[in-house]
């Protein structure tokens, strides 16, 4: 690179007059050949999230089945629930057939399905889970370079806010609830403005860097008296650690004015509402901020909750709340499922379709924001009626930077949701070997949707 | 896959009498027994249409009991039509938003509780079965009385069935009914486990003429397989219970075991009232070739205890799920009850009902787990003290409601319906 | 006999220089630790209560051993990351308030500033611990530093110490065994594997963990160099109940037991199989060789043939047995009549080594000779034409191979690898007993060597019986202790090795320490490329 050209650079009007930024800008032409990676192999940042809504989706024990594709693999056909996902499907698998496992413990309705996908363990009381819940884990993984190692997020208007995630199993997460709290938080006070000029190190990552220097100032004693076979095993070693130090500096470096990050103005209050087209557009909303939340780097993992447990949302102008709807309504002869309940599924799905629009919006490299996330949005239950938690609806969105082999739909026949849990953990790079205990204990990912 | 035979070995054993009409118990082991698990046990409700779950058919010609127009009901019980809708509104403050509307209690006369007092509002008429076929076992031995089996035998006794058999949570093919969906799927993943033990001193047992059966519960849980189904060849142990065990005098022909004289046996309901407390009880069960066992096991039940059990899960969430007005259901049991422990002209406190039971081979040890059972006898003299303990996953609910301690609005006779303003009120903290 | 007399090899690599003075020491082996040695050794120093989640790269089977290929691993990337994530983890574990005051033995007079000397003593004692040897002035001074900074820049002597102890934790003196070997000081031309590398190898051999305190005070002194002084402590490690962990570790890479991480069965055939059953087949194989070979002290080859086992309750449903017990674990007994006898018949074996939906008696046999007479078997030639044996309703299993032994291609390795396989045919792919195939009773007759062996009763007897069995187990714990191959130079010591373990009885305590006490056991094999910074001397022949 010349001198007066380097990495840091911005030129204006590269990608089609769209910026882009990653916490630094991210230049095609110092990107390698895929716009995959960094020209000196540092790869793009990944973002995790999960999505949650209540309620499953449409799939009965007479077989009547309104999302679970009939084709596995890649190219899987866009069944009526999902109809929302089209737009995005290549970015998206689905994982069916996968079950909360209880080992003896009573199913906890509305419950013990996402606390189990979670957290790993089937928890004995309602309110409660038996351990942390596994986004806090990927935050410490991946999210200790941002401003927010995590941010949590409850879209549903629900009468408490609602989170899922906990270090402790007994106390929650405190979710931003409305769009003003969303935007105050992220580009109010504290915000560091890239496009300021008053930017300053981060010294625990310096700390971090002087761990690895003490270790690499042993190399030569190391190396000397060593075999051929094993400076080679040493040296590969070192080139490893160099690769750690790597990721490090990079963080250190000022991020420099980027036209991406675009500090949006701040949203007006909403009239509250628990009805289904408000809950939408609420999730809608939020979901924008939070897109340009990552695009500006404030953070890497998030937890988003479109609609809880035991969800209250209805159709306005019904009288009747989705969740008692899932009870009542009987299943149609004809078409083997409750076509009330199915369209209630659809239009809660549409809300995970815009989601994921959002992120799609904004681009950066060759790709968006949302090549460069893994989203695993799942619900509580599968078959609401019965508050099954055999085949629980699960899905994981966005490319992880290219790990994810999307696209694909996963079936098996009542396998652990522990095993989704952890593939989404694997491929955001947590060091994480197993997850679950009891019955839902695995170590084993989902090797078909890892590239 | 067959079922081995226990090898025998003198046992000296000495055994409590219990107080069922069972011949006093053998001390040496039985010459063959054979031990089950129950994967799946409902009421035995016979489904009269071809498809669905809740169409119509012989058993219940208009389908299954249609929802209830709540709005109307809490008119009829004397409130305005603007809060009666005001109510069952579900933007507005249900006094528990996972308990239900606690208001819909109080609509008998002067606004009393029609949970606990049922009485006070006239009986709705809950529409019962109106089909000849039913499931169950003849319990009074008199054919002309009951239903005819769906294999032609007659005088099947399950007035259960009959004034219930139309509502929503009982009706349904087998396995289907939601009811059996809830509780099965409850005991499936370890909230308890019933096992079986069948003895007898013939040579064979496919045909024997003196013949045991007990239900025992067991601490140890079921295991599902790969598939989703309960694991074969797990062990159980038996743990004593004061209350749940039943020992029954049968013969077996062809597989078939029929009781040979009836019995009071207690078992572990598949439903809110825990207590499937069965007089004269007696058993219609199969084995089949593959080693499992499946049938009925019928009996005289106490029927106000069923009341309060839904009752207690919560009336206005029963109501509202299960499509009933809960006084309508003690009205049916109270006329539909054919049977009086204390003889033909005694308060007829309980009603003909039968549960339908699906077993697997299990091995079944003693509560010492020391060796296979080798008989059918009784462990109750063993069983600890029984504390009385909260079902599983138990509200606290009073008088059939979930009192909303917290709120400000209670419900009651004299609650004040529509709040001061009309505008939406703010339900975040 | 002197174990300071280490014979001397110098093999240099074709084309490269090899240049040895007197002085300098030489690494002779560099292997990545185990998975189970880094949680065994984070266990000792700072107690189980540790969690340690992580990702570890995984392990390479060379020459039927996970010991030998661990020799030839390093670390990616990816690794590197994961491993600095579990050194910053357990480093939080460790200097957490409430465990601070059991780790570090000495207390700062200001939690709030550096303490260069407090930190010494913390990182003395444990860098000694972890790196298996003291600490060199620069290693320690290193980080002294590293712990000033991190106290300073954050206010916290704790927070220091956390950024030392994970520099301790990703370094490769930790990660891996660096075996040294230095001049013999009774043998001026020659070198001798110095006292911590000593102690290592004894101490992952025994308790598969690093060196305690007292191994390291044995090499510090020089006693392990005496025959006396490494006699005692190998009686000290094999009469320790820890003893028990070497052993496991040891079983559970020789029979491979590894294959359980990504056990998969077909629901629909073995609807029984699941994670529960995986992990406790694993754990009966070897809660059956712990009883038998150590606790016991009995006759190696009475694994194959013994009755004896232990069982839990899904296991019992597997084996079709009552479990006859309110412990997790019984000892449990097999009737003659059930057919299952020595560790053959038990499900870890048998489902290891079949498909997810059916037996394999090729597998199976393979398998058999592979892990039990170390003796492998070639891949199936490139060519060959697999239609004729897909279809599974043509006859029975048996039927079929029987056809591969008649095709002169497939006969020379299939004549071999299938018999033992067809013998444990009573047996499906889960380890279930199932005497009838397509309504016909299966036969399990073979032929192997012109021996006729009826089932699988008969074949535990015939392993029994086989020379080659405990001739492998020897050469199995040989090349499990140095982490290396053998080779034609040490047939001649393996062949005393075995007759040794016949006279002791076939006892598996015994041949560790036998093998582990011979001189042999810490040869030093100079490796191809060593280079000096300083004048070359003449090498010795």
């Amino acid at each position: 690179m010349s001198s007066s050209f380097n990495r840091r650079t911005f030129l204006r009007g590269m990608l089609s007059g769209t910026a882009v930024c990653v916490g630094l800008p991210v230049l095609d032409r110092f990107l390698n050949g895929n716009g995959s990676a960094f020209a000196d192999g540092s790869k793009l940042p990944v973002r995790f999230g999960t999505y949650f809504w209540g309620l499953g989706l449409t799939d009965t024990p007479t077989g009547g089945t309104r999302w679970v594709p009939s084709k596995t693999g890649p190219g899987y056909e866009i069944m009526p629930e999902l109809e929302s996902l089209k737009a995005v499907k290549d970015k998206v698998s689905v994982f069916s057939g996968f079950r909360a496992i209880g080992d003896g413990r009573p199913n906890l309705v509305h419950w013990s399905g996402h606390a189990s996908i979670l957290s790993g363990i089937a928890p004995a009381a309602s309110g409660r889970f038996d351990g942390p819940s596994f986004d806090t884990r990927i935050a410490d993984a991946i999210g200790t370079s941002t401003r927010f190692k995590v941010l949590d997020v409850d879209a549903s208007m629900s009468r408490q806010p609602i989170s899922y995630s906990t270090r402790t199993g007994g106390a929650f997460a405190t979710p931003e609830t409305t769009p003003l709290a969303l935007y105050t938080r992220l580009f109010g006070a504290g915000f560091q403005d890239p496009n300021s000029d008053d930017w300053k190190p981060d010294p625990s990552i310096m700390l971090r860097q002087s761990v690895l220097s003490a270790v690499k100032e042993q190399r030569q004693a190391l190396m000397s008296g060593a075999g051929k076979a094993d400076q080679i095993k040493l040296d590969q070693y070192f080139t490893s650690l160099r690769d750690m130090e790597n990721q490090l500096a990079v963080q250190l470096q000022k991020p420099d004015k980027c036209d991406s990050c675009v500090v949006p103005t701040a949203p007006k209050e909403t009239p509250r509402s628990a009805s289904v087209d408000v809950v939408r557009a609420n999730t809608r909303m939020m979901a924008r901020l939070l897109a340009m939340g990552l695009a500006c780097n404030q953070t890497r993992v998030f937890n988003f909750v479109h609609t809880g447990g035991t969800s209250e949302t209805y159709l306005a102008g019904q009288n009747k709340i989705y969740h008692q709807i899932t009870h009542d309504e009987p299943t149609d002869a004809k078409l083997g499922y409750q076509p009330e309940t199915s369209k209630l599924a659809g239009l809660v799905m549409e809300a995970l379709g815009d989601f994921l629009i959002e992120l799609e919006a904004i681009k950066e490299g060759e790709g968006t924001v949302l090549d460069n996330s893994l989203i695993m949005a799942f619900s509580d239950t599968g078959y609401a009626k019965i508050h099954s938690i055999e085949n629980i609806p699960m899905f994981l969105a966005g490319r992880a930077g290219g790990r994810h082999k999307a696209g694909q739909h996963i079936a098996t026949k009542g396998e652990s949701v522990t095993r989704v849990s952890l593939t989404a953990m694997q491929l955001v790079g947590a060091p994480v070997g197993e997850f679950g205990s009891g019955t839902m204990k695995t170590a084993r990912p989902l090797t078909e949707v890892i590239a | 896959m067959n079922r081995r035979f226990v090898a025998t070995s003198v046992i000296a054993i000495t055994i409590a009498f219990a107080s069922t009409a069972v011949p006093q118990q053998l001390s040496k082991p039985a010459k063959w027994t054979k031990t089950y698990v129950i994967e799946w046990n409902e009421p035995a409700m016979y489904y009269g249409a071809k498809t669905g779950v809740i169409d119509p058919g012989t058993d219940c010609p208009k389908g299954t009991n249609p929802e209830i127009d709540w709005i109307q009901v809490l008119v009829d019980a004397g409130y305005t039509l603007e809060e009666a809708k005001w109510l069952r509104n579900p933007a507005n403050p249900t006094r528990s938003p996972v308990h239900g509307q606690n208001q819909m209690a109080f609509r008998g006369k002067d606004r009393a509780n029609v949970y606990v007092n049922p009485t006070s509002t006239p009986d709705t008429g809950l529409v019962g079965v109106s089909g000849t076929t039913g499931e169950g076992v003849n319990l009074d031995g008199d054919e002309k009385t009951g239903f005819t089996s769906p294999t032609g035998e007659k005088g099947i006794d399950n007035n259960f069935y009959k004034c219930l058999g139309c509502w929503k949570t009982y009706r349904g093919p087998r396995r289907l009914s939601s009811g059996a969906l809830q509780f099965n799927d409850s005991m499936r993943n370890g909230a308890w486990t019933t096992v079986i033990v069948v003895s007898g001193e013939g040579v064979d047992p496919m045909n024997d003429n003196h013949v045991k059966i007990g239900f025992y519960v067991s601490n140890d849980k079921m295991v599902k397989d790969g598939n989703g189904n309960i694991a074969t060849d797990y062990t159980f142990r038996i743990a004593p219970h004061a209350k749940y065990e039943g020992i029954l005098a049968a013969r077996t022909s062809n597989g078939r075991v029929i009781s040979t004289a009836p019995g009071d046996i207690t078992l572990r309901d598949p439903g809110y009232t825990r207590d499937l407390e069965l007089l004269r009880a007696r058993v219609d069960l199969q084995m089949k070739p593959d080693g499992s066992l499946t049938g009925y096991v019928g009996g005289y039940r106490p029927w106000e205890p069923v009341y309060k059990g839904w009752v207690n899960a919560r009336g206005p969430v029963i109501e509202s799920l299960t499509w009933v007005q809960l006084p309508a259901v003690y009205y049916a049991l109270r006329r539909s009850a054919d049977y009086s422990p204390t003889g033909a002209n005694g308060e007829k406190t309980h009603i003909s009902f039968a549960l339908r039971i699906d077993a697997l081979p299990a091995f079944v040890v003693t509560p010492d787990a020391s060796k296979e059972v080798a008989s059918v006898e009784t462990y109750k003299a063993s069983a600890p003290k029984e504390t009385t303990r909260g079902a599983a996953g138990s509200f606290y609910v009073i008088d059939g409601i979930v009192p909303d301690r917290t709120g400000k609005f209670q419900a009651g006779p004299n609650a004040v319906i529509l709040p001061p303003s009309t505008s939406s009120t703010d339900k975040r903290q | 006999m002197s174990a300071a007399s280490s014979a001397q090899t110098s093999k240099p690599a074709p084309g490269a220089s090899t240049q040895i003075t007197e002085t300098t020491p030489i690494k002779v082996a560099v292997r990545r630790i185990t998975e189970s040695q880094y949680r065994h050794t984070i266990a000792d120093l700072f107690g189980s209560q540790i969690k340690i989640n992580a990702r570890f790269e995984p392990e390479k089977r060379e020459e039927r051993l996970l010991a030998i290929g661990s020799s030839e691993l390093s670390l990616t990337s990816s690794g590197f990351e994961q491993y600095f994530a579990l050194a910053s983890s357990i480093s939080d574990q460790v200097l957490g308030e409430k465990q601070r005051a059991a780790s570090v033995p000495c207390k700062p007079d200001d939690p709030n500033q550096a303490n260069d000397a407090c930190a010494r003593q913390f990182i003395e004692t444990h860098g000694e611990r972890l790196f298996r040897r003291p600490l060199t002035e620069t290693e320690t001074l290193t980080r002294i530093k590293t712990a000033s900074a991190g106290a300073k820049q954050s206010g916290d002597f704790y927070a220091g110490l956390k950024l030392a102890l994970t520099s301790l934790l990703v370094a490769p003196e930790f990660l891996f065994r660096v075996e040294t070997a230095e001049p013999d000081p009774a043998n001026r031309w020659q070198y001798r594997l110095d006292g911590y590398t000593k102690a290592s190898r004894v101490s992952f051999l025994l308790w598969d963990s690093a060196p305690d305190q007292e191994l390291l005070a044995a090499a510090r002194s020089g006693d392990i160099h005496t025959a006396a002084g490494l006699k005692q402590q190998l009686t000290r490690l094999t009469s320790s109940p820890r003893f028990e962990q070497g052993v496991r570790a040891f079983f559970t890479d020789m029979f491979q037991l590894d294959g359980f991480e990504n056990l998969v069965k077909d629901p629909a055939i073995y609807p029984k199989f699941n994670q529960s059953v995986s992990d406790s087949a694993k754990e009966q194989i070897l809660k059956t060789a712990i009883d038998l070979l150590v606790n016991q002290k009995r006759d190696y080859r009475d694994l194959f043939t013994s009755n004896e086992t232990f069982l839990n309750r899904p296991l019992a449903s597997v084996y079709k047995v009552p479990f006859t017990s309110s412990a997790e674990w019984t000892r449990y007994t097999f009737p003659q009549s059930s057919e299952r006898s020595g560790i053959l018949t038990q499900i870890a074996f048998l489902s290891l080594f079949s498909h997810p939906g059916t037996s394999s008696p090729t597998k199976r046999g393979i398998k058999l000779y592979e892990i039990f007479t170390c003796e492998m078997t070639p891949d199936p030639p490139p060519d060959v034409d697999f239609s004729k044996v897909q279809d599974s309703s043509k006859g029975t299993v048996r039927g079929r191979l029987l056809d591969h032994m008649k095709n002169t291609g497939c006969a020379g390795c299939h004549r071999r690898t299938d018999p033992p396989g067809l013998a444990l045919e009573h047996f499906d792919g889960l380890g279930q007993l199932r005497t009838m195939e397509n309504g016909a009773r299966i036969d399990v007759t073979a032929e192997l060597n012109g021996v006729k062996i009826d089932g699988a009763q008969g074949l535990g007897k015939f392993l029994h019986d086989d020379p080659r069995v405990c001739a492998c187990l020897a050469r199995n714990v040989y090349t499990y202790g140095v982490g290396r191959k053998t080779d034609a130079k040490d047939e001649d010591y393996l062949a005393g090795q075995i007759k040794a373990f016949a006279n002791s009885g076939y006892r598996l305590p015994d041949l560790m320490v036998q093998i582990a006490s011979s001189p042999q056991f810490f040869k030093v094999e100079i490796p191809g490329g060593v280079q000096r910074a300083s004048t070359p001397r003449t090498p010795a022949r």
